[in-house]
């Protein structure tokens, strides 16, 4: 409900906001949550738990949130998982439970199996793979929270990059003060302030009501900190509801800002972004992260209406509302007086149940009871009841004798519709143990703290176990001048002393863990992820001891609160139950990102168009306008055919490859990769990197070579070609283009750097236009009348220097697919116009357009490898039967050549390229099908696969153990075949040269 | 991710402009066909991994394309000093 006329900090009562909820309409005010929306509309149920469909409400108003999680809006601007707690309420707002409540839920049903769901129990469940395949869609169904959104994100997401002196992570007394001594006392250092809340002030906004030094504080703070940001913005930014998720090495820090959300964001902003991703690197940063309060155990603590004391007190405060009118407030510290105060102030009923017990004279205790609170001291809540929320509460009392607790005597029962508990607080170390920090227990504030002495970082305020605001400002203020120190802005850090009692978080006592609650059944830890004492308990009895282990076996803090309020209860409960301390259990280790991300934000702009850079040929729009189809090769794109009317890839390629088999084919060759080799030591570089000898190819020559690496393992392949005694242009494959070059040029730089050899990349200078086939003699003769053609003046492997219609050309006698060929090479620019020629001129033998797919199936008629398609990084030449490319006797061991010799690699049972011939001629091989032996264990796969159309048959390339020695036998592939299953085909082992074994092709018909 | 400051461009550069390039100080064998499989395998496959102050190989790749030595702390990620090869690293 809604307090009238309670003074509150972030709404205004003037601004009624109208939003819909679970399908149904309510309303709230600017400034509001949906969360505070929601309880001033006495709307408490939020999410039916994951593994137990239990009913579950708010418990937290923030980041910590695990139970409140619901998808917002809808279609392009829907998002799932967001905590109610921190999506600020716009008008027109539509929200719906990640898991609705409200539904007739299976898991509520099926509650008598608890306790056949044990932690682990998918582990035991489902090792039968067979059970899991039956089962697996239904309770796919049943787990989860949101579903995955199905359309495209209609908003944009931006990236901004910062460089900054400081950088203060938390808006909260201990950051805002910080933040001002920086700027009061420095005049250029750049300083970012970043708070994931909407209003600076963090916990601060709690002591307005009973603290007017605090509110006057900050509302000068408030003010010293805006004009700054508009004074100095050159050299101060502010960035609110921006939540610091990952701390990375060098003070690397990144930050969400969320602009708008949903349908807030009106179509009049355009193209503004919904979310910007700040990556900042800060000289200094300090740290002021604040606190997580940690509820306290017992059973049934799952309860709708059971929630954190400092939540209730923060909903009362800032937002006016309050989800009970009579309030048990239970803890181990002396905030909860705090919040008891401010509901007494409310005119709320409230009682305090503090564990702690009256032995020790507490003011702060004897001060409430003074003011008419009914306080409970020495006394446990053991067990909540109730069915559509709390409507009561068991209370013992509770002794701490020597390190352990206990609870002793008959219950009471206490009747409560809201039950506010505190079981002290847990620094917000994740960002600092993003970068390796280990936190440490203290034992007085029974926290684990902050790792001290990290070079160029801070930390102040509640993160290092400070509670007290006043203390946190005069820390943020100290941690300052030790920044500004480090940064030599001042000579000597001043100091002002904290007060005697800053760091015990208010006197809280130690974990409130007794055997007589973890033993009881309910008692839930991690409430996202339904996991309980028991099943901690388990997990130690099941041999497990490290809280890395027991969190994995548990689940426990894997959702998407990470744990934020269950994991260090969970680590107490496990010390318990091993009988080991805090620290000696440790934490679990923090890791990026501290809460959600959008997948959209990190992303940015780099989606769509933007995601990859597209290359395309300067011949591009000839085969657009032929209509080709294109494939992605290396960011290239490539024509992969050419269909006419009617045609289908198949008929497409069919036709292509015969054109360029009977008459006259064409390609666009440009994207294969293209270095230029040039200075006096070039042949010997040459001869260093590829297998294959290239001292004595003379200028007018091309040569094909084979490039491994070290391991002796081809990695490349290529022509290159001789321009003169210091110049060679090499060719790489059209993917590897980038990767050689890198490798060339390490070689050169550093271990050659001897040789005077210089490489540069030139694969965009040049368009390569191939014309193939019987009849490219006879076109070459009509495009270009300076070279002679004769076939003993102008050999297969040789180059010329001509004019192709007007335009100079450098032109290669190379194939790529057996048939006589030439590749036409012009400057760039030119490469349109000479296709556009090539294929008028041509028309007189019906010149055909091929593209990859037919280039496939041309190269494996012949046997020619694809480097990355039949070999794999693992294969020498010797096991694509090429050592007759592998020179015995250079002088300089050439890179890969030594490891030829180890042993590993002259095993004959090594997998080898072999031909595959199906006995059935009309079947292809699926790519990537297994050669099985007659016990059906595989020995290869098959790599390449075709119909070839000139030989009226299927043809395979594969790898297949000892396959060399195979040639002429049957073996059997395995093929899956849709709603056949498993097939075996029958196929011969052969060469893997189909088509003109002996070569006789490439010198043409004339 | 890093700022590295690279000796010819004498510029601190994203990382995203470098590309690792392995550990330095890994010469090639002068006659690797004079030298036992074992010292072969050693130079081919066996790194230090090395737990402290470390010397590596980065490259430029999004710049100058040269390459160089980087002295990083594997433990803290610092980097301690930058150098183009050759240059004299003795303290």
């Amino acid at each position: 409900m809604r307090i009238e006329h309670q003074s509150n900090q972030q709404i205004d009562r003037s601004k009624s906001l109208t939003f819909i909820f679970n399908d149904k309409k309510y309303h709230g005010f600017e400034g509001d949550t949906l969360a505070s929306a929601l309880i001033a509309s006495d709307s408490l149920l939020f999410a039916r738990s994951f593994k137990y469909g239990r009913k579950r409400g708010l418990m937290a108003a923030g980041v910590e949130e695990p139970n409140a999680l619901v998808s917002l809006e809808i279609g392009g601007r829907y998002t799932p998982n967001l905590k109610a707690t921190e999506i600020p309420l716009y008008d027109g707002l539509s929200a719906k439970s990640s898991t609705n409540p409200n539904s007739f839920d299976l898991r509520a049903f099926i509650k008598p199996l608890h306790r056949f769901m044990p932690a682990g129990f998918y582990y035991k469940t489902f090792i039968k793979q067979a059970v899991w395949a039956k089962v697996e869609d239904s309770l796919r169904s049943l787990s989860g929270f949101s579903e995955a959104p199905t359309e495209e994100d209609v908003d944009v997401y931006d990236h901004v990059h910062h460089h900054a002196e400081v950088l203060i992570i938390g808006g909260g007394a201990a950051g805002m003060s910080a933040a001002l001594e920086v700027l009061n006392n420095s005049t250029n250092e750049r300083v970012i302030l970043v708070d994931e809340r909407a209003k600076l002030g963090g916990e601060l906004f709690n002591e307005f009501s009973s603290d007017e030094s605090a509110s006057k504080w900050h509302e000068e703070s408030v003010a010293d900190l805006c004009g700054f940001a508009k004074e100095q913005s050159d050299r101060f930014t502010m960035l609110t509801r921006s939540a610091a998720y990952a701390w990375h090495d060098q003070n690397y820090v990144e930050v969400l800002e969320t602009h708008a959300t949903g349908e807030n964001l009106s179509s009049t902003e355009g193209n503004q972004p919904r979310k910007t991703l700040h990556k900042i690197r800060a000289k200094e940063v300090i740290l002021a992260t604040g606190a997580h309060e940690r509820p306290m155990l017992f059973e049934a603590n799952d309860l709708t209406n059971i929630m954190l004391s400092q939540s209730v007190r923060r909903y009362l405060n800032e937002y006016g509302v309050v989800s009970g009118k009579k309030v048990v407030v239970y803890g181990n510290n002396d905030s909860i007086y705090q919040t008891a105060h401010d509901l007494q102030n409310s005119n709320i009923a409230c009682t305090v149940v503090d564990v702690r017990s009256a032995d020790a004279a507490n003011p702060v205790a004897e001060k409430a009871k003074q003011g008419g609170i009914k306080v409970l001291q020495g006394y446990a809540v053991v067990k909540a009841h109730g069915s559509n929320g709390i409507e009561s509460i068991d209370v013992a009392l509770a002794t701490h004798q020597g390190d352990s607790w206990e609870v002793i005597g008959d219950s009471e029962s206490l009747s409560c519709d809201l039950l506010a508990t505190s079981g002290g607080f847990n620094p917000v170390v994740h960002l600092d143990c993003h970068t390796g920090a280990k936190a440490a227990f203290d034992d007085v504030s029974q926290a684990f703290l902050p790792q001290k002495d990290r070079a160029n970082r801070q930390t102040c305020g509640a993160v290092r176990g400070i509670g007290a605001w006043q203390d946190a400002s005069i820390d943020g203020k100290n941690k300052a001048q030790l920044t500004l120190q480090s940064l030599a802005v001042v000579s000597q850090a001043s100091n002002t002393d904290l007060s005697d009692n800053s760091a015990n978080y208010f006197n809280v006592s130690e974990f409130f863990t007794p055997k007589a609650i973890i033993d009881r059944p309910k008692v839930f830890l991690d409430l996202q992820n339904d996991v309980t004492t028991l099943d901690v308990a388990l997990s130690v009895r099941e041999g497990y001891r490290s809280i890395e282990h027991i969190k994995r076996y548990t689940a426990m803090g894997f959702g998407t609160d990470q744990g934020k309020t269950g994991n260090i209860n969970g680590i107490a409960v496990a010390a318990e139950i091993l009988g080991k301390s805090m620290a000696e259990v440790g934490t679990t280790t923090f890791r990026p990102a501290y809460t959600g991300v959008d997948f959209g934000a990190l992303a940015g702009r780099e989606n769509g168009g933007l995601f990859d850079p597209q290359r395309f040929t300067t011949i591009h729009d000839s085969h657009v306008a032929k209509g080709a189809e294109f494939e992605v090769v290396g960011q290239w794109y490539r024509p992969w055919y050419y269909p006419k009317a009617g045609e289908n890839m198949h008929q497409a390629v069919h036709r292509e490859c015969l054109a360029a088999r009977t008459s006259l084919g064409m390609m666009d060759a440009s994207t294969l990769g293209k270095i230029d080799v040039q200075g006096p030591d070039a042949r010997e570089f040459l001869s260093r990197v590829y297998t294959n000898a290239w001292m004595k190819l003379a200028p007018g020559s091309c040569r094909y070579g084979l490039m491994c690496n070290e391991k002796g393992m081809i990695i490349d392949d290529g022509v290159s070609t001789c321009i003169s005694d210091n110049h060679f242009i090499m060719t790489t494959t059209t993917g590897g283009a980038a990767s050689v070059y890198a490798t060339l040029e390490m070689w050169l730089q550093t271990e050659w750097s001897h040789l005077d050899v210089h490489l540069n990349s030139v694969t965009d200078h040049y368009s390569t236009v191939a014309v193939v086939g019987p009849n490219a003699r006879n076109l070459m003769k009509l495009l270009c009348q300076d070279v002679d053609f004769d076939r003993e003046n102008f050999k297969f492997m040789q180059w010329r220097e001509g004019t192709v219609c007007g335009v100079k050309a450098r032109i290669m006698r190379i194939s790529f697919s057996g048939e006589l060929a030439y590749e036409i090479n012009v400057e760039a620019n030119y490469g349109r116009y000479i296709w556009d020629q090539v294929a008028t001129v041509g028309e007189k033998w019906n010149i055909t357009p091929y593209g990859t797919e037919s280039m496939h199936v041309l190269r494996a008629e012949k046997g020619y490898i694809i480097v990355g398609q039949d070999t794999d990084g693992s294969m020498t030449p010797a096991d694509v039967n090429m050592n007759w490319i592998v020179a015995k006797n250079k002088p300089f061991s050439f890179i890969g050549q030594r490891s030829f010799s180890i042993a590993a690699l002259a095993g004959e049972n090594r997998l080898q390229l072999v031909g595959l011939l199906t006995k059935d001629a009309a079947v292809v091989l699926p790519e990537g099908a297994h050669i099985v032996d007659n016990k059906g264990k595989s020995i290869g796969y098959v790599t390449s696969s075709y119909f070839s159309p000139i030989m009226g048959r299927s043809i395979a390339m594969a790898q297949m153990q000892g396959g060399l020695s195979k040639i002429g036998e049957t073996t059997i592939v395995k093929i899956v075949q849709e709603k056949q299953g498993l097939k075996e085909i029958p196929c011969e082992v052969s060469g893997s040269v189909f088509y003109d074994i002996n070569g006789e092709k490439v010198d043409g018909n004339d | 991710m890093f700022l590295i400051h690279c000796p010819y461009c004498n510029e601190e550069r994203e990382q995203g402009e470098f590309s690792p390039a392995g550990e330095a100080f890994i010469a090639r064998p002068e006659a690797p066909e004079d030298i036992s499989d074992e010292a072969w395998a050693d130079y081919v496959f066996y790194r230090t991994n090395h737990k402290g102050d470390h010397w590596e190989q980065w490259v430029h790749s999004n710049g100058c394309r040269k390459y160089f030595m980087v002295e990083r702390s594997t433990i803290s990620h610092e980097i301690l000093r930058v150098a183009p090869f050759g240059a004299d690293i003795s303290e």
